[in-house]
């Protein structure tokens, strides 16, 4: 058996030509060396190097967009995009994260301002040798469309849905190789360690049986400053606040994503705010992962994808908060 | 063609999410130096469909929209009644409406007083300060479904004389045969009319005459009031699964999204805003 691989021209070439239906979203570094998910052209190609550093689902739900707009007495919904979305660059985690928004935005009350985006979207995971310094990132397997597992330099394509495999027929001819490359990869990536979510694992089962005290929450929010990146990194973070802006010919409502670490976040007009002290906010921002979301969902919606420990300045992202918890308590 | 992670066959909404519908006030009545009430039709004709205990958002282009509670019953006609305090930038636009105005409404959300479990028992009904607005629309649907319900007493207590609301329509709660009805007032400064009950509304809870296998209580209030009347309707013996709390969140969708009223793992505005005690009780920061 062989595997169709696409050098990195190929896949160029592919990812262009894909643009006729698609409104391609790939990973292209920017002049400072930032990698992020942008049109294609809009800077180099860099799908290698890990992980998207913004956080990946604002593909879908970004941090502003218009969800009504009023004129004239009236109200008008937002359209969805002429085309639908081709994105390149989401992990098996942040597929996972995607997986579990879809089902959020899903529940009870159908968000159709997510949905336009979202529905006919195409997702190709990046795995493989391809991670920051050198690491192997994790195979996907069938949570995406389309993967692009690296073997170090090259691309092997695979497809799990019709949408993916259709694509594929459209690349045409390409080099094919032996499948031992794969086969190696997948090997190698079953064997990545599962520490973190032993850990998750550990932390959550703590805060389901309330053996958590609020010291333990005052002295991680005693090094919290409230600047909100851990929330605005995390995929999983739907949180989001509603405005009205004046236009010129009418009045726009906007969602902006909203963080669970500041004073005002659930503050009523009365003056009664249930999340008034920082230890409360900060038990909630990782209680809700590991605790509240597993009653509500049946499971962690934290995906160990690692932005939050990445970029929170204090390092109280939710992996080093569950270490420090698991040593105390655990 | 669907990309993975979502099921083709997930229902589609009749209408979409963030859109409101057009209204019309028709009726505006001052209920205190602070609180109107808003009589609404809809523009489309269509039915208000609510419930007792039940929210809405309104929806003012330039102001937003907020969470109001609504204060009447379906059972008094096809029409909605919004008590709204001037609290908030959204609200202090809503005092300046007019009969004629238009304004926008989604809704109505969350869950309600369940009337059917409450047929033939004696219903307690506790409101305090702007909660007797949502307690207002089960206390209609209960006074025009008369022979369904026990014996139903209604307390309520307000800051000052000043700050009673539905002044007229407590005394015909208190003056008809559907209720027994007893208002208090925790302060009464000097020069004031006020020939009522002054004290705070756990006064009337510990006076009460409770048949305790066969009443349910409802509470609907400030944060402030439910622990201390929970205290003393258990002291008289009523379980926690004869409490019903309605709790009061900053709803911005009203749809489970936006995460701003959640309570650990419920969110207020699709799982409440009316939630018996004992499913609440234990989660932190629900009372």
């Amino acid at each position: 058996m062989k595997v169709l691989v696409l050098t990195e021209q190929k896949l160029m070439e592919f990812l262009a030509s894909a643009r006729t239906a698609y409104d391609v979203r790939v990973p292209v570094s920017l002049h400072d060396g930032t990698r992020v998910i942008g049109r294609l052209g809009e800077g180099p190609l860099a799908i290698k190097g890990g992980a998207i550093n913004q956080k990946i689902t604002s593909i879908f739900f970004p941090h502003m967009e218009t969800v009504l707009k009023c004129s004239n007495g009236g109200f008008e919904s937002p359209e969805p995009a002429p085309k639908p979305m081709l994105v390149v660059g989401f992990t098996k985690q942040d597929a996972d994260c995607l997986e579990f928004i879809d089902r959020f935005y899903n529940d009870k009350f159908r968000d159709d301002v997510y949905f336009n985006k979202r529905d006919n979207a195409v997702i190709v995971c990046v795995s493989g040798r391809c991670g920051a310094n050198g690491k192997l990132l994790k195979v996907s397997g069938d949570n995406c469309d389309m993967e692009l597992i690296c073997d170090g330099q090259d691309y092997i394509v695979r497809a799990y849905t019709d949408v993916g495999k259709s694509l594929i027929e459209d690349i045409g001819s390409t080099e094919i190789v032996p499948e031992e490359t794969l086969e190696q990869i997948e090997k190698e990536s079953d064997q990545l360690c599962v520490e973190g979510l032993d850990l998750l694992n550990a932390a959550s089962k703590l805060l389901l049986e309330d053996k958590v005290p609020d010291e333990f929450w005052q002295s991680i929010s005693d090094r919290c400053i409230a600047c909100t990146s851990c929330n605005l990194a995390c995929p999983t973070c739907t949180c989001f606040d509603v405005f009205d802006r004046t236009n010129g010919c009418g009045i726009d409502r906007w969602r902006i994503w909203d963080s669970c670490q500041l004073d005002g976040f659930m503050r009523e007009a009365s003056g009664h705010n249930p999340m008034g002290q920082e230890l409360i906010r900060t038990r909630r921002r990782i209680h809700h992962k590991l605790a509240a979301d597993v009653t509500r969902w049946g499971h962690i919606t934290c995906y160990q994808c690692g932005r939050c420990d990445n970029v929170c300045p204090t390092g109280i992202g939710i992996m080093s908060v569950c270490k420090e918890m698991v040593e105390k308590y655990g | 063609m669907v990309s993975k992670g979502l099921s083709t066959s997930l229902p589609q909404p009749q209408k979409p999410l963030y859109e409101p519908f057009s209204c019309e006030v028709t009726a505006i009545k001052e209920l205190t130096h602070t609180e109107k009430l808003f009589r609404l039709n809809r523009l489309d004709g269509l039915p208000f469909s609510h419930k007792p205990g039940q929210f809405v958002q309104v929806s003012i282009p330039g102001s937003g929209e907020a969470p109001i509670s609504v204060s009447s019953s379906t059972t008094r006609g096809d029409y909605l009644e919004l008590a709204v305090r001037k609290v908030g930038s959204l609200t202090a636009v809503m005092h300046q409406l007019n009969v004629g105005s238009k304004i926008g409404l989604r809704g109505p959300f969350g869950s309600s007083f369940d009337t059917k479990s409450m047929k033939n028992h004696d219903l307690l009904l506790i409101s305090g300060g702007c909660g007797l607005a949502p307690m207002r629309s089960l206390i209609q649907f209960v006074e025009d479904r008369r022979d369904d319900f026990g014996r139903s007493t209604i307390f309520y207590g307000a800051k000052s004389p000043e700050d009673v609301m539905y002044k007229t329509e407590l005394e015909d709660w208190a003056n008809g045969d559907a209720f027994t009805c007893r208002v208090t007032v925790d302060n009464v400064s000097g020069g004031t009319c006020w020939d009522g009950q002054t004290g705070l509304i756990t006064n009337l809870v510990e006076a009460a005459d409770i048949d305790v296998g066969k009443t349910i209580a409802v509470i609907v209030g400030p944060p402030v009031m439910y622990k201390h009347v929970i205290v003393k309707l258990k002291d008289k013996g009523v379980s926690d699964d004869q409490i019903i709390v309605s709790l009061e969140r900053y709803m911005k969708c009203g749809s489970g999204k936006c995460g701003h009223c959640t309570i650990e793992h419920l969110y207020c505005c699709i799982d409440g805003p009316v939630f018996r005690y004992d499913k609440i009780k234990e989660l932190k920061g629900a009372l």
